[in-house]
């Protein structure tokens, strides 16, 4: 049986090896997005001048001989909410159009300082409103095992660019399962970290108490390199802690003993093929010596309206600073300066924004803010507590991703409702802040790949990923594989 | 039940203007969503307000003065300036 390999670290050697230049790697990678974006429509910004420069300044240490970092001369992407200094980041809005920020977010400085190759910024829903991908301004990024599907949302771009081998990892963010969807979709690996483990500085934001950023790779070793390398404190997020415990050498720590909780609530409405795959994997983490155990947490039942409720009030206060005064776009006729912000917001926001940004002013509003808002505060410390009490019966949790595999292009966008309720799997671990991992379990008849998820503790992202890792190794490179498109070395 | 007047409120405090058009569709969805956010009305909780996730407290740096970002760098995405400041139309109250 073939293992599933990290991509990073067989880069690494093979520069390290002289087998191929950074400079060469690099533009393997950038004529293959050439030849396969405007199928996947996963990036909307290409930077082969800075990719070339830093792969440049690579060749040039290895030249002299020097050691590299983990994640030196890697090429990846960013999603484009990720702020990059003097490179457009849009949030795939035309209201941020033409938008170079001053400064670059906290991750982007900690890749870029060990010569990380940005290849490009990545395709997402407006704001990071979305399940599909398709609320881009830009149009939705397609799925890499078959084109008429989804890549999903939000960061529908990376998940695409990964999963396609156009890049060899990437990061985004995630609110309520916009890390963790689009990578089941892709059938490759999404790591949402613990609230305060990974900087939010430079993040633009959509709802600050849930938002959080993190990896998207083909294994479960990269996603433990990547996540390692930018978890940290950080003096400009004031929610920032960093990570307790380092990720990448926890991955071989045998599992036998492990106690897997999975709650009956997380199997409800889920389809057919994906319930079975899930269970599958249970019985792997059996056989590799873990207790699986059920329970019921019923608080689960609201977490969905109580996350759109808290994620849209969050969001229509941060959104409040698009205004055509200081940066992005600005409405040409207009009267009065009420009236330029009215017709700028309403001209640059797409309609999925506009809504979330309706819904949460009007949960926030006179007469609706305790009905709504503040019960929904309250509800979301009763989950908070449910998963605590759930934290006392098993170590980690296994659920599906999502209900469903990745949907075909255009069913997402009709009906708002349905969409969300896609999210009915991702959504708890955001509004109790902790870590999760999603893998690939298996493939439906399709040949479309069905994600599993793994939720931890708070800051236990080493337990998560050890179990993935375990997971990975045990069932071979098929569950993982990719398409064969894009870059192989 | 969601009116248009509800929805021509909320946008008037977002400072989104809605057009005549989309007036119609814009109710139905926002009806469909309240709706759906209704639902958290059946649930029992204990009353106890949430204060925050993982018990974090915010951490603060010592305030030490430090370089700022350069105004000539912030204005540089704005659509119209002037010398140090943005511009936006005369408004007398």
């Amino acid at each position: 049986m073939n293992k599933n390999e990290g991509k990073i670290s067989r880069i690494s050697r093979s520069l390290m090896n002289k087998e191929y230049s950074c400079t060469e790697i690099t533009n393997k990678y950038l004529s293959e997005i050439e030849k396969l974006n405007p199928q996947l429509n996963a990036y909307v910004n290409v930077t082969a001048e800075e990719a070339l420069n830093t792969a440049k300044k690579v060749d040039e240490k290895i030249a002299k001989g020097e050691k590299l970092l983990p994640l030196e001369g890697i090429p990846m992407t960013l999603k484009d909410n990720i702020s990059t200094k003097g490179i457009e980041t849009t949030c795939c809005s035309k209201i941020l159009e033409g938008y170079k920020p001053i400064y670059n977010a906290t991750v982007w400085d900690a890749l870029s300082r060990c010569n990380a190759v940005l290849l490009g910024k990545t395709n997402m829903d407006e704001f990071a409103m979305g399940s599909s991908c398709e609320t881009s301004c830009f149009g939705g990024a397609k799925n890499p095992h078959n084109t008429n599907h989804v890549a999903g949302g939000s960061s529908g771009g990376v998940a695409s660019a990964v999963g396609g081998n156009i890049a060899a990892y990437g990061l985004g963010s995630d609110t309520g399962g916009s890390i963790r969807q689009p990578a089941s979709f892709c059938g490759i690996v999404g790591l949402k970290p613990t609230y305060g483990a990974v900087s939010r500085y430079g993040l633009i934001a959509y709802a600050s108490s849930l938002d959080q950023i993190g990896p998207i790779t083909t294994s479960v070793e990269d996603a433990a390199i990547v996540f390692d390398a930018i978890s940290d404190y950080d003096s400009m997020d004031s929610t920032s802690q960093g990570r307790r415990q380092n990720a990448t050498d926890s991955l071989k720590n045998p599992i036998k003993g492990m106690k897997i909780g999975i709650a009956r609530e997380y199997l409800d409405g889920i389809r057919d093929d994906v319930k079975s795959a899930v269970l599958d994997a249970a019985k792997v983490y059996e056989q590799l010596g873990a207790e699986i155990v059920y329970f019921d947490l019923p608080a689960l039942k609201f977490a969905l309206p109580v996350y759109y409720i808290i994620a849209c009030a969050e969001a229509s206060s941060n959104l409040g600073r698009y205004d055509g005064i200081r940066y992005g776009y600005k409405t040409p006729k207009y009267n009065d300066v009420n009236d330029m912000i009215c017709k700028t917001r309403s001209e640059g926001f797409g309609r999925e924004v506009q809504r979330r940004i309706l819904l949460g002013t009007y949960v926030l509003s006179a007469g609706y803010y305790d009905a709504y808002y503040k019960k929904a505060q309250n509800l979301r410390g009763a989950i908070v507590k449910a998963f605590k009490n759930a934290f006392e019966q098993c170590d980690l949790m296994l659920a599906p991703t999502v209900p469903m595999t990745a949907f075909e292009c255009g069913k997402a966008v009709s009906d708002p409702i349905e969409t969300y309720l896609t999210d009915i799997c991702t959504v708890p671990v955001n509004i109790a802040g902790l870590p999760a991992v999603s893998l690939p379990c298996g493939f439906n008849s399709k040949g479309m790949p069905i994600g599993m998820q793994l939720i931890g503790n708070s800051f236990c992202e080493h337990m998560v990923l050890n179990a993935a890792y375990q997971y990975e190794q045990s069932v071979g490179a098929d569950i993982f594989k990719t398409p064969d498109v894009g870059v192989s070395l | 039940m969601v009116t248009h007047d509800d929805i021509l409120q909320i946008a008037r405090l977002a400072k989104l203007s809605v057009p005549e058009e989309e007036l119609d569709a814009l109710t139905k969805d926002m009806g469909e969503i309240i709706e759906f956010a209704n639902t958290i009305n059946n649930a029992a909780d204990d009353g106890e307000a949430f204060d925050n996730i993982n018990n974090l407290s915010n951490v603060l740096r010592p305030d030490e003065v430090a370089p700022s970002l350069e105004p000539q760098e912030i204005l540089k995405n704005a659509k119209d300036s002037e010398n140090d400041h943005f511009l936006v139309k005369k408004r007398v109250l």
